[in-house]
């Protein structure tokens, strides 16, 4: 019986709390190779015998991609392993090199578009998915020493930041956090947007 | 998203957050409630309700729980449904990364075992050894709101 190469080159790509195994696909001409992917917690490597628990939406499939969000979802360190198979005959276990704490999830800024509505400010934010949450910083242009903070936990559509005073300009920028891991992404380029209305109407 | 409070037992201050265990857990309560025939006894809450222990205990009997739930109750919870066992999963390494965080306490001294925490603490092994493992242990795992919500 020929044998099955295990997968190789299986890494993990996590970005913002979402978290994809991704490994190379085994070459078989002619032939449907599928994979099964596993995972194991400190649990169950140091309480349940080192064992390891199937992920049903990545058994048999013919992906080479596997979303493990849902599995990799408290702040220990877990292994992940993958095989092919095609027909009854499976490849050895090929495992992701080292483990994976979700800590260590690459977070970007959340894409921001700063609307000034009449006298109000507003800011949409991107969904970056239910582990994220944000800190705005708005402020007065030229008044940099007045920069005010808003946590965003639940990214409605659009939020109201603040009113404006009329003609004056105001900036904001945005970083993601997440509580789980207690850390922050880098801040978005800040946006500058002007409020209605003309200053020298207030000198008359 | 998951909020850190900071959780007070007697004089042991510890943030944690329980929003991913109580989400994995709700996920799965009607499906383990139901492997649970015996309805009239109760693990945690016999013959006396957690919410009678006292302050200064609470710190011993949530450590000593949470080493119970991991050494005892977990691993004999295994069943056939997939989506149950990954939920269980997700539990079980959530309590160790708490149970590390109270094992602080316990280093610093702010964790003594007092006689009521230590008579709690037998009382709940005893109802545990009245029933045959995977009863006792699926048993305990449904009533693990009892705890979430005795601790918050």
């Amino acid at each position: 019986e020929a044998l099955l190469p295990a997968p190789q080159n299986i890494s993990i790509l996590s970005t913002n709390m979402k978290h994809f195994l991704t490994w190379n696909p085994v070459i078989i001409h002619g032939e449907t190779v599928r994979y099964s992917v596993e995972f194991q917690g400190e649990y169950e490597r140091d309480y349940a015998n080192e064992s390891w628990i199937p992920i049903s939406e990545c058994s048999l499939t013919t992906a080479t991609l596997c979303n493990v969000t849902e599995d990799i979802s408290a702040p220990v360190a877990y292994r992940l392993c993958v095989r092919a198979q095609v027909g009854a005959t499976r490849s050895p276990w090929g495992a992701l090199q080292g483990f994976f704490n979700r800590a260590t999830t690459s977070l970007t800024p959340p894409l921001l578009k700063v609307v000034a509505d009449g006298y109000h400010l507003l800011v949409e934010l991107e969904d970056l998915g239910p582990a994220c949450q944000f800190h705005v910083l708005y402020w007065q242009k030229g008044q940099d020493s007045k920069v005010q903070q808003k946590v965003m936990k639940e990214v409605s559509s659009v939020a109201h930041l603040d009113t404006m005073e009329a003609g004056a300009e105001y900036c904001v920028k945005a970083q993601t956090h997440v509580e789980a891991i207690n850390r922050s992404s880098s801040f978005s380029p800040t946006q500058c947007v002007r409020a209605q209305g003309d200053t020298s109407m207030w000198l008359v | 998203t998951a909020g850190n409070k900071i959780f007070h037992f007697g004089a042991c201050r510890v943030s944690m957050s329980m929003t991913e265990i109580r989400a994995g857990f709700t996920a799965i309560k009607t499906n383990i409630q139901s492997r649970d025939p015996i309805r009239s006894l109760s693990i945690l809450s016999h013959p006396h309700s957690l919410h009678k222990v006292k302050s200064p205990d609470r710190c011993c009997i949530t450590h000593h729980l949470f080493d119970f739930y991991v050494d005892k109750v977990f691993k004999h919870c295994k069943t056939e449904d997939s989506f149950v066992n990954r939920k269980i999963s997700s539990i079980a390494n959530s309590f160790l990364s708490l149970r590390r965080k109270l094992r602080q306490c316990h280093e610093q001294n702010n964790c003594v075992c007092g006689e009521e925490s230590t008579e709690k603490l037998k009382q709940i092994l005893a109802n545990y050894e009245g029933l045959n493992v995977t009863s006792a242990a699926m048993k305990s795992l449904g009533e693990l709101d009892i705890l979430l919500d005795w601790m918050e």
